[in-house]
């Protein structure tokens, strides 16, 4: 599966982001990394290029917590993005905050996946255990409709 | 466009006042050769010691000089904040003001444009000690002028050295003509009197850059600057964490420093070895901090550099205060005079390994078919025979992947596009034991970077 990576804002932490591709590599997912100082909308730009499923957005800074307001509104402008998977990841506020808080925050404006202050490798296993998930969903509903349309789901590419 | 209409071009902007290209020939002129580093290099009977720091405001400057100078230190250091940096002189100029009457530190070094040459010579004078330039600008073409202006002789950076590691898309090709103006402005003002120190920035990323790539970036800045006609060049790289490893970094690094230098006509340019004490993540207890800067001093005798530059324990919290700046100085120099008579270690299999990796990465560089070095080695980073790990440019290739082997040396796991050579290759991957692009290969580069914490 393709993904679409980087660090949002005006936040220069490389090393994390190329841990973040060297094991997304590792795991097999092809890899589009737009690497440090992002802003949101590349990232949204580099989706629709793609043609990737899966979007994941670090921060370091905490820089994160401001521009992810703006999530839907930018998202809502593109079309076809619907059925992507986002995650974020990192340190999601500036300062210290409660984890269920900026959990739920963050899910608000639209991700499937928060990693706030999470291991690498757990974070990264979330999102594949995510995509089982939704693959088995998919499974499912599509023996009980036994639909047959031509139209492919972006999970089973 | 001539040398003078650049110049002319770069002092006429809207935040410097007036310069005065004239006067300042002639404060260069006149100036006193104990501000010079170069006239410090050819006259010292042991390593020189000079720390890093900068703060917003004059008079904390002038409190840090004092301390400094207290501790013995030889060079002072004038380090410059990271807005000025980016050239937003605007940005710098409120965060200087902000810091003024908050009586906070809003910057995180000295804004030298911002205050201009003419109190920073006043404060440079009356401590009559040689200065440092120390930042990270990918374009320092007014921020040498100004520093020059103010009595500062010794310019650090380059164009590969202060792009790759501290930006994501400066284009690199202006870089290295901004470098050239800077190279050739040193170079005019030398004729007036001593030699003005140009400085290379090896420590890069300070993130597992492996030595053969660190010294063949040493050696193409020297070139580069060289051929502007810089005489008195300091290569540099800092503690990789292996101590043999840093002996042969040394030794291979002198070596082909004096090597190319010779080949290409440059015999005689004065060139010296820099050392830094450990610049990667440094551990959070100070205690354990002050031992690594002492470990990290031992290792610069063994490598007998011109001058090391110093950490403080303070490095993990953030900027350091000029008390714990000033206690690195005077535990660096006494370490420095208890090591007198330490045997030096070598390894001559790693020597040879290294040097023909170098070389090969030179012969990579300089054979490129590009009608100027700049160009040569602009396409050489494109094409990826130079990559820099944790590079955060765009145009840095990252394929090139390390990782440390059992007694802490750096080996090239993946050597992407580095024309590493095929002998060399298998040396290093027979040192380490993880396999490359396996999933614990991530987990041991975690480890790998924090080794000092």
């Amino acid at each position: 599966m393709k993904v679409v990576t980087g660090v949002i804002g005006n936040d220069i932490h490389v090393v994390a982001n190329r841990l973040v591709e060297l094991s997304l590599i590792a795991r097999g997912f092809k890899v589009y990394n737009l690497g440090v100082n992002t802003p949101l909308t590349e990232f949204f730009d580099a989706m629709v290029e793609t043609g990737a499923e899966i979007l994941l957005i670090s921060s370091l800074n905490g820089e994160a917590d401001g521009w992810s307001e703006e999530v839907s509104r930018i998202r809502s402008a593109y079309r076809d993005l619907n059925n992507i998977i986002m995650m974020i990841g990192g340190n999601l506020c500036v300062g210290s905050g409660d984890a269920l808080e900026i959990n739920q925050r963050y899910m608000r404006r639209g991700f499937d996946l928060v990693c706030h202050q999470v291991d690498l490798n757990t974070g990264l296993d979330m999102l594949e255990h995510h995509i089982l998930k939704l693959r088995a969903r998919n499974h499912d509903s599509s023996r009980t409709k036994k639909a047959n349309s031509g139209k492919r789901d972006y999970i089973c590419i | 466009m001539t040398l003078r209409e650049q110049r002319k071009q770069t002092l006429e902007n809207e935040t410097t006042f007036a310069f005065d290209i004239d006067e300042v020939t002639e404060f260069v002129k006149g100036a006193s050769e104990e501000l010079f580093i170069s006239y410090h290099y050819a006259r010292k009977k042991r390593m020189l010691v000079q720390p890093r720091g900068g703060f917003p405001t004059y008079e904390k400057q002038f409190e840090l000089y004092a301390a400094l100078q207290e501790a013995g230190a030889d060079i002072l250091p004038l380090t410059v904040d990271s807005h000025t940096r980016l050239n937003d002189y605007r940005t710098a100029n409120k965060m200087l003001q902000a810091s003024k009457t908050t009586g906070k530190d809003m910057l995180n070094g000295y804004p030298l444009i911002s205050h201009g040459y003419r109190s920073t010579r006043q404060m440079i004078c009356h401590f009559g000690f040689p200065v440092s330039l120390r930042h990270g600008t990918p374009d320092a073409r007014l921020l040498t002028e100004i520093a020059i202006a103010s009595g500062i002789f010794e310019i650090e950076g380059g164009p590969l050295t202060y792009v790759l590691p501290y930006s994501k898309n400066f284009p690199l090709d202006k870089a290295f003509l901004y470098w050239q103006y800077v190279d050739q402005v040193c170079a005019q003002y030398s004729e007036k009197n001593r030699l003005i120190n140009r400085e290379s920035f090896g420590p890069l990323t300070a993130t597992l850059v492996p030595p053969s790539i660190t010294i063949s970036i040493q050696l193409l800045e020297m070139l580069l600057s060289l051929d502007e006609e810089t005489k008195s060049f300091s290569v540099s790289f800092s503690q990789q964490g292996s101590i043999i490893q840093d002996v042969v970094t040394a030794k291979v690094m002198r070596k082909l420093a004096n090597h190319y230098a010779r080949l290409y006509g440059h015999l005689d340019a004065r060139i010296q070895l820099v050392y830094h004490q450990w610049m990667g993540a440094f551990p959070a207890k100070k205690d354990c901090a002050d031992q690594l800067i002492n470990v990290s001093t031992v290792i610069a005798w063994m490598v007998n550099a011109d001058k090391i530059i110093t950490k403080t324990r303070d490095e993990a919290a953030g900027i350091p205060s000029k008390e714990s700046n000033a206690r690195a100085v005077s535990s660096t120099l006494y370490t420095l005079q208890i090591l007198e008579g330490l045997p030096c270690l070598s390894d001559e299999r790693e020597e040879e390994v290294l040097t023909e990796e170098v070389t090969a990465i030179m012969e990579a560089v300089l054979g490129n078919a590009a009608d100027t070095l700049w160009r040569k080695i602009f396409n050489s980073v494109k094409s990826g025979i130079i990559d820099v790990p944790f590079s955060p440019h765009i145009i840095n290739m990252n394929r090139l992947i390390t990782v440390r082997d059992e007694n802490r040396n750096i080996r090239i796991a993946e050597r992407g596009n580095v024309p590493i050579p095929q002998r060399c290759y298998d040396y290093e991957k027979s040192c380490c034991k993880v396999r490359s692009g396996a999933k614990d290969l991530v987990a041991s580069i975690i480890s790998d970077i924090g080794i000092m914490q």
